[in-house]
């Protein structure tokens, strides 16, 4: 078994690019709190998938559905593979952390406590909620010193990527379509602007030891920044407004700054306090409930001598 | 449920790689789970699935110390008296 005399030792470790593997002796401290990130991810990756779902039988057309029903696949198979990298922490069992997701005593991302009223909103959420969880996932994957989850996150980012495209597919199409369709998206994007904004979260703290430990690689300002530089010009010559009216070009760097951003709106959603947060857990909880004859089933099957 | 782990081989001449791990009351389901989870795009054309507790791990220590100055050669002293050989040649 690995380990470290110090955090000096394990921090010189981490910065000399070391990865940790789920034997070692790591600090306690790095230990929880990369767990409780992955944890995080493996939520959202859950909830995500639910949200998916429900476009299976929704979205117009069979191309549309058969996307929708791959990327419920990804999504949940994410979940799969992020919850078995955490509970490989012994932290916490994967049974503990559907117990506690369910009871919403854990989190998952802001941007699964809003409701999809239409197919526009359903775009919107490809386009710029995918585009903004992977530039998350790619600055984490970039530097990350948890073994395990930076070799997961380099599965989970190819696959993102194909949702990202099929998500600006869409929206291009949308862009190009009838004055109605147009309008659509146009309200998905003015509901899931500021959401997929506030993704990123508030100005890193100086002192986060996520980036100090090389979970992040990023700060989330700049990360924000980016998305921001890219979205603007692209939903602009598609024909989009964005939901901002403070939203200008800097004239001497030519850079996109936003107006202020409301970071009540981001803890209020993740504590819980969203606007379709008690909806989105009761699902959770109802597809839970409804597959318990599975995990009876599975549970028998285990019990059978081989 | 048993953890088990899975190792993929990519089409042509790369070698079998984990690929992460997963949960199933059998070995039957193991395979059908590992298929479900790792393979919905034809990412290997071979596949293992091996029960966790039948793995055999060795000591990252051990073989942090295996490594031995003289199994290795950077091709330095080589390049000393190749130019050695040069200079005396000029």
């Amino acid at each position: 078994m690995r380990s470290w005399d110090s955090m000096e030792d394990f921090e010189a470790f981490l910065d000399d690019g070391g990865l940790v593997e789920p034997d070692d002796d790591m600090p306690d401290a790095y230990r929880e709190a990369v767990f409780r990130f992955i944890e995080l991810h493996a939520n959202s990756e859950y909830m995500g998938g639910l949200t998916e779902r429900d476009w299976i039988a929704k979205a117009p057309g069979l191309t549309n559905k058969l996307t929708a029903l791959a990327k419920t696949q990804d999504e949940i198979g994410h979940a799969h593979l992020l919850y078995m990298v955490a509970a490989d922490m012994g932290v916490k069992t994967r049974d503990e952390m559907t117990a506690d997701l369910l009871a919403g005593r854990t989190t998952f991302h802001n941007v699964f406590h809003y409701r999809a009223y239409s197919w526009g909103d359903q775009i919107a959420i490809a386009y710029l909620v995918d585009a903004a969880a992977l530039a998350s996932q790619q600055a984490v994957f970039k530097n990350c010193s948890y073994g395990p989850y930076k070799r997961i996150l380099r599965r989970i980012i190819a696959e993102e990527g194909f949702h990202m495209r099929n998500g600006e597919e869409l929206l291009l199409k949308m862009a190009k379509g009838t004055t109605q369709q147009h309008e659509l998206m146009q309200e998905g994007i003015d509901r899931w602007w500021w959401p997929s904004v506030q993704l990123f979260g508030p100005d890193t703290r100086p002192d986060d030891v996520l980036l100090r430990w090389h979970i992040k690689s990023e700060r989330n300002e700049d990360l924000r920044d980016r998305f921001v530089q890219k979205m603007v010009p692209q939903l602009t010559a598609a024909g989009f407004t964005i939901p901002d009216p403070d939203l200008h070009q800097d004239p001497e760097t030519g850079r996109w700054v936003s107006g202020e951003i409301d970071w009540d709106a981001l803890k209020a959603a993740i504590a819980g306090r969203g606007p379709d947060s008690a909806r989105r857990l009761n699902d959770a909880r109802l597809a839970w409930d409804g597959a318990a004859w599975v995990r009876s089933a599975l549970d028998e099957a285990a019990a059978v001598p081989a | 449920m048993k953890t088990y782990e899975v190792f993929l081989k990519r089409p042509g001449k790369d070698p079998f790689i984990h690929v992460g791990a997963l949960e199933a009351p059998d070995d039957d389901l193991a395979l059908s789970f590992a298929r479900d989870c790792y393979t919905r795009r034809s990412e290997g054309d071979q596949m293992w699935v091996v029960a966790r507790e039948d793995l055999l791990v060795a000591d990252p220590v051990e073989l942090e110390m295996a490594d031995r100055p003289h199994r290795h050669n950077d091709g330095a002293l080589l390049r000393d008296l190749r130019q050695a050989g040069d200079q005396s040649a000029s």
